[in-house]
């Protein structure tokens, strides 16, 4: 685990999706990764496939038709993951709040880590916030990390012996 | 621009007598609703290689006739009538709901309160 | 038993910057029939225009249909508005607006290279070429304020002026992209690797340019003259050094070249706009409220788009119609498909240069 993390923490892998925005942003994230701003000196490279990704970049505020694939694409990215939302709309809705065709913002549907304003949000912000994602896909590896502690204490719950907090991470529930 | 009215049985043989693929660029379909259940249709073209000569062709109807397909003429007309089919809820041979709206989208966004 | 399979391509792909989803029938490798499903990024502008939004603010929404030619959006309307207020902008805004729609056209054309480049497995390429955009997104920030979505068309004019310090920082940036499009016009024309992709790969033929109503480039490289800068008179083209740029083989090599040479063409009417840039006021008034109906067909990078505005004297219009030049090139695009090899369909789909927002609105 300790071989992988090492090398996860220096190239996180890139997903986007587009869920309806107005390609500005997504030019952005493109611009975000060529020679100028050079996002790619992280080791962050955008990849095609949800199942090797780290960090998962959303655009756009949803769309109906958009809805499926966006959670497909998130339940399909391996624990930890980072959502980035980038954009004005991918947050609240931006221009296109009480339109008919779409919901407003991407955390009606899937939890998002990292809020970009702007619209069009810019590179550097862009870099930002996968800065800053990468210290919470970090914080939420070691969360992972964290051994369980097997055996624990068999507690009385309702006048019931129970065994459901046998097995608790370490450092939760220090009093058993 | 120049407009012209038509009806929607004698669009067909309109259509068909004034568009010549190599002449006029097939625009798009398009729809404007008037209120009180009424709507006006436009199939617009404009001409190669000539300045500012835009022909709209119009018919006013309303939302249960049938419109006639023009795509036998105009193969490309196909993208514009599906998209009358989603925004107005309007009838149109060979096209199907779908282009944009999902089933639990409105259903037709366009069409005004009547 | 069945003879074909169906491959499906998106709606989530590496070489699709939008979601799109293609069904391809293929027998063997040979591509026999598409489907096509747009509608992922339908939003419901066109309601929005006259139910929320003033006929002052439209302008600013309609630029969000899409990022990569929200000036154009933005200048359609505005135009349409105008003719309905009864109000003509003087000799300088309507050069400080041409000049913007150049700039957005070199970079709008640039990002398509970039990606039929990088779908061709040129992957250097792309980051070249992608490197070289950043001259004109430096000086649209310069003149703007923002690289993408910038609000610089209001109803009665622009919203800023152009000073001499930008004129030298644009005549500076012209200058060397006009340098490195040189470089790139010899490497698409005599890179091995790139012609095995491009040439005799995805061809439209001239009949079928005029069966299925193609546009803009896609039209252009096929041989069928039409661009709309040369068919309205909304603004001085001719006087300006504008050419209408041919092709005949209709194949993605052509397209490039569409693009490249357009490239060079933008880049001169830049210049010469700065060279000829007439005095007078940016910001004019135009009063009233619109009224009656406008048509406006504007060039936008990947062919014409169409506005039609219809208002009736409130401050809420009654009907904004956009037709987008993806939109009704897309018959035309699922005409090339058919009988090409699927391992070319990415290729092919990058040098369409399509645009999903813009389809879908």
């Amino acid at each position: 685990m300790k071989f992988f993390s090492s090398f996860r923490k220096r190239s996180p892998w890139v997903l986007h999706y587009n869920a309806g925005s107005c390609n500005g942003c997504d030019i952005e994230i493109l611009a975000a990764l060529a020679p100028k701003y050079d996002l790619e000196r992280f080791g962050v490279i955008n990849t095609g496939n949800p199942k090797q990704s780290d960090i998962f970049l959303v655009t756009g505020p949803v769309t109906y038709r958009s809805r499926e694939r966006l959670v497909e694409l998130y339940s399909q990215i391996p624990e930890p993951k980072v959502v980035v939302a980038v954009g004005s709309c991918t947050a609240t809705g931006g221009v296109f709040r009480g339109m008919y065709n779409v919901e407003d913002g991407i955390d009606r549907y899937i939890p998002v880590d990292v809020y970009v304003p702007g619209c069009a949000s810019s590179p550097q912000l862009i870099i930002d916030a996968v800065a800053r994602a990468l210290e919470i896909l970090e914080t939420k590896s070691k969360e992972i990390e964290k051994p369980f502690k097997l055996f624990g204490a068999i507690e009385t719950i309702h006048n019931r012996l129970s065994r459901l907090n046998m097995a608790a991470k370490v450092g939760q529930n220090e009093k058993n | 621009m120049r407009k012209i009215e038509t009806t929607l049985p004698a669009l067909l043989n309109e259509i068909g007598a004034f568009y010549l693929p190599k002449e006029w660029h097939f625009l798009s379909v398009n729809g404007i609703d008037l209120g009180g259940g009424k709507i006006e249709l436009q199939w617009i073209f404009s001409r190669y290689g000539v300045k500012d000569e835009i022909v709209i062709y119009y018919a006013l109807s309303d939302y249960e006739t049938a419109v006639p397909s023009i795509v036998s003429l105009i193969p490309s007309a196909i993208m514009g009538e599906r998209e009358i089919v989603d925004m107005f809820g309007l009838k149109v041979d060979g096209a199907q709901r779908g282009l944009y709206l999902d089933p639990d989208s409105l259903p037709h966004p366009l069409r005004g309160e009547s | 038993m069945k003879k074909t399979i169906q491959i499906p391509l998106g709606s989530q792909h590496i070489s699709l910057l939008e979601p799109i989803r293609f069904k391809f029938e293929c027998e063997n490798e040979k591509i026999i029939g598409v489907d096509a499903d747009v509608g992922f990024v339908h939003r419901g502008v066109e309601l929005a225009c006259t139910r929320s939004f003033e006929f002052k603010q439209v302008g600013y929404v309609v630029a969000r249909v899409c990022g990569l030619c929200a000036i154009t959006h933005t200048l359609s309307y505005t135009l349409a508005a105008e003719k309905l207020l009864g109000y003509e902008a003087n000799d300088r805004i309507k050069y400080l607006r041409m000049l913007m729609v150049e700039l957005d056209r070199i970079h709008s054309h640039m990002l398509c290279l970039a990606h039929t480049a990088e779908n061709a497995g040129f992957e250097a390429l792309f980051m070249q070429i992608m490197g070289d955009r950043e001259l004109i997104m430096e000086v649209q920030e310069a003149i703007s304020g923002n690289r993408i979505q910038f609000d610089y068309i209001s109803i009665g004019g622009v919203n800023r002026d152009l000073t001499s310090e930008l004129s030298a920082l644009i005549r500076k940036n012209l200058g060397l992209l006009a340098e490195k499009i040189d470089t790139l016009i010899g490497l698409f024309d005599n890179n091995w690797s790139l012609s095995l992709r491009y040439k005799g790969v995805g061809v439209l033929s001239l009949e079928d340019a005029y069966t299925y109503n193609a546009l803009g480039p896609l039209a252009r490289a096929a041989g069928l003259a039409t661009d709309v800068r040369a068919e309205t008179s909304d603004f001085p083209y001719e006087e300006i050094g504008y050419k209408m740029i041919l092709e005949s083989t209709g194949d993605i090599h052509a397209r490039n070249f569409v693009r490249l040479r357009e490239i060079v063409n933008s880049i001169e009417i830049c210049r010469n706009i700065i060279e000829n840039l007439p005095v007078g006021e940016i910001q004019e008034k135009a009063k009233g409220k619109p009224n009656g109906e406008a048509v406006i067909r504007v060039e936008a990078p990947r062919g014409e788009l169409f506005y039609l505005v219809r208002g009736s004297g409130q401050n809420m219009l009654d009907r904004v119609r956009i037709k987008t030049p993806t939109f009704s090139a897309i018959p035309a695009m699922m005409e090339v498909f058919k009988g090409s090899e699927y391992a070319d369909a990415p290729a092919i789909l990058a040098s369409f240069d399509p645009c999903m927002s813009c389809t879908a609105k």
